[in-house]
Formats: C-alpha cells, sequence, structure tokens
C-alpha cells in the first residue's frame, strides 16, 4: 500500500527505504494511503488547501512534539485532524495505553506518535505494577 | 459510604506495602465542569493563593498544573498532597466554537490544538495520580460519552475516585441525577465558585486520600 510524502506529494510502496530514512525532499512525514480508498484520499486532499495541508501537517508535529523523528505508519486512528483547527478524539483508544498514537489526517492519512507510545507503553506496565503491588 | 470505606481500607493497606512519594490529587472531567474554579478554591483555602485562571470560554485550562505540598487539617488530622488541574477532556474540539466566543480565527485554531495536545497530557497524567476527584457541571446531563470513559477508566486503574457535580448555586443544578448515572461511586454536590458544601467536599477528601 502506498505511503505519500506530505512535502512532496511522491508515492511510495510498501517496504520502500525511504519511509524509514526519509523522503529525498527532506519531509519524515508520510501519508498512509489505503490502496482502495487512494482515488477518495486523492479528492479529499484536493478539498484542502496547501495552506490548509501545511498547517496540519505542522498542528500534528506540533502535537507530537518531534521535528525529525522517523515516522512508522499503522491503520489505526486516535485522533482525527479534519481541517486545521478540527480535531476529534477517540477517548476510549486514548486511555488505553496499549494502543499506539495515532493521528488520522485524511481519508486513508496517518501518522503515529513513536515517542509518546513508547512512553504511553511504559507508563501502562507501571500502572500494571502499581495495581498489582 | 461502603464504596468509600472499601477504597479506604484498600489505599491504606496498598501504602503499607508502597514506598510513596507525595500524594497526588487530580481534578478530572469534561471541559468548563469547573476544575480550575475548585482547584483555585482549594489553593485559596489553604495556600491564600489561586492556581489557574478560570473562563466560560472551553478549553481555558490547556497544560497540565500542579500546585505542590497544600495541608488541608480537620481538628487533629492533617493531610499533606500535590494537587493536579488537567485540561479539560472531550472527543471533538472545534476552533469555529471559539470564534463564536470571540477569538480570531488564528487564536482559535491555535486554542484547538493546545487543547488536543491538553486532553494527550492529561490521559498521560492519569497514571501518576492517586485519588482523582471527577468534576462534573451539575447542570449538563452526565450521561455523556467523555464522563463514562473517564469514570470506567479510572475503574480500570484502581484510583479511588470522588465524583463532584459542582455548580449546585445554579438552579437547574441535578445531583441525583449524576447520582442516577454513577451509583457505584461517591457523588457530592458543591458549589466551587460560591464555596457551597466545601466543607463536605474536603471531608470527603480525608476519607479518601487521608
Amino acid at each position: 500500500m502506498p505511503h505519500q510524502c506530505v512535502r512532496c506529494n511522491s508515492f511510495y510502496q510498501d517496504g520502500s527505504e525511504v519511509i524509514l530514512k526519509g523522503c529525498s525532499c527532506g519531509a519524515r512525514l508520510f501519508f498512509y494511503v489505503k490502496q482502495e480508498s487512494i482515488d477518495n484520499a486523492k479528492r479529499m486532499n484536493a478539498r484542502l488547501s496547501d495552506r490548509d495541508k501545511q498547517q496540519i501537517e505542522q498542528d500534528v508535529l506540533d502535537l507530537v512534539g518531534v521535528e525529525d523523528d522517523e515516522p512508522v505508519v499503522l491503520d489505526l486512528e486516535t485522533i482525527r485532524v479534519t481541517r486545521p483547527g478540527k480535531f476529534e478524539l477517540d477517548l476510549v483508544q486514548l486511555f488505553n495505553n496499549e494502543n499506539p498514537l495515532v493521528y488520522k489526517l485524511d481519508e486513508g492519512k496517518y501518522v503515529i506518535d513513536v515517542p509518546e507510545t513508547f512512553l504511553r507503553r511504559e507508563a501502562f506496565k507501571k500502572a500494571q505494577l502499581k495495581k498489582q503491588s | 459510604m461502603l464504596s468509600v470505606m472499601k477504597k479506604f481500607v484498600n489505599k491504606v493497606f496498598r501504602n503499607l506495602f508502597r514506598k510513596k512519594s507525595v500524594l497526588k490529587i487530580g481534578l478530572y472531567g469534561p471541559p468548563n465542569g469547573g476544575k480550575t474554579t475548585l482547584a483555585n478554591r482549594i489553593c485559596m483555602d489553604w495556600l491564600g493563593e489561586e492556581m489557574g485562571v478560570a473562563s466560560p470560554i472551553e478549553h481555558e485550562t490547556r497544560e497540565v498544573q500542579v500546585k505542590e505540598q497544600i495541608n488541608i487539617k480537620s481538628g487533629n488530622r492533617e493531610i499533606s498532597f500535590s494537587l493536579v488541574d488537567t485540561p479539560g477532556i472531550a472527543t471533538k474540539i472545534d476552533y469555529e466554537n471559539f470564534v463564536r466566543k470571540g477569538l480570531s480565527e488564528d487564536e482559535a485554531k491555535q486554542r484547538a490544538k493546545e487543547a488536543t495536545k491538553g486532553v494527550i497530557d492529561a490521559i498521560k497524567w492519569l497514571d501518576n495520580m492517586d485519588v482523582v476527584i471527577v468534576v462534573l457541571d451539575a447542570t449538563r446531563d452526565p450521561y455523556s460519552q467523555v464522563n463514562i470513559t473517564i469514570i470506567g477508566n479510572l475503574a480500570a486503574r484502581d484510583i479511588p475516585v470522588l465524583i463532584v457535580g459542582n455548580k449546585v448555586d445554579i438552579r437547574k443544578a441535578d445531583v441525583k441525577k449524576i447520582k442516577a448515572a454513577f451509583p457505584q461511586y461517591d457523588v457530592l454536590g458543591i458549589s466551587a465558585k460560591k464555596g457551597t458544601s466545601i466543607e463536605e467536599f474536603y471531608e470527603a477528601l480525608f476519607v479518601l486520600a487521608g
């Protein structure tokens, strides 16, 4: 399934080294695009202005709190950014520290906050130990 | 009352076997329930200073605020704790709501982003809490996804909980409805703004965290 660079819109296939190392344009944020919804995703993407797209990218990176971390992309979502300034939160997923923190930027476009996910897992383990003690 | 006693016994038993750092009491709930107003009331009563700024515009508190070393005394009893005021937890944050309250579009979008981060941080802090006070607006319907999710997750984490139905000074406040919604928890009606039933609130804190 393809991954699209959020900055230059280049597509990369699964397993591409670029996903791990970053795009040639310097961006490290990729949209995950499901094969079956790729046309829909392109339409959705087209509805957002360049300014909106940049704003969403910046907002998510600010929320994640990292500038150049390597992204991992999964088909899950905890926070959906429908437009700049409009956020929908899945509290059940957010409260569940076992799940990764995933931002849904648009249909088929996700970014996962890797450092935060590890912190959440550690917190979850500590809480489990605390509960057992 | 039985559940309070059970939690108290559990807490004492747990503390016997655990080296305890400073007790942390967290204020959680949906936006505009009165968490910061209650935090200010507690801090004014026992420290003589306020903790944060309360506002009629939702998501005024967008960062977790901590006030260390609050000592509450009643007779010869005393508890010492850190009070943690958290951003309001919501399922949807839309900048347009802030624009309608008079913020510029840029300010509103920034506020929405910070509020979203605030929700994540509030949830992250939950595992550090020893006791949680869930502050609900008693004039609003308690059967909301946010309320049920927060309270359900506190139960899953085995964190002692006191539910506060705030704003009882407003006529349409209905604490009984909150009690009906969460019958397995202790629910106390207060007005953090006016100080109504605040002594009962401190008593409940002694039982829960003492």
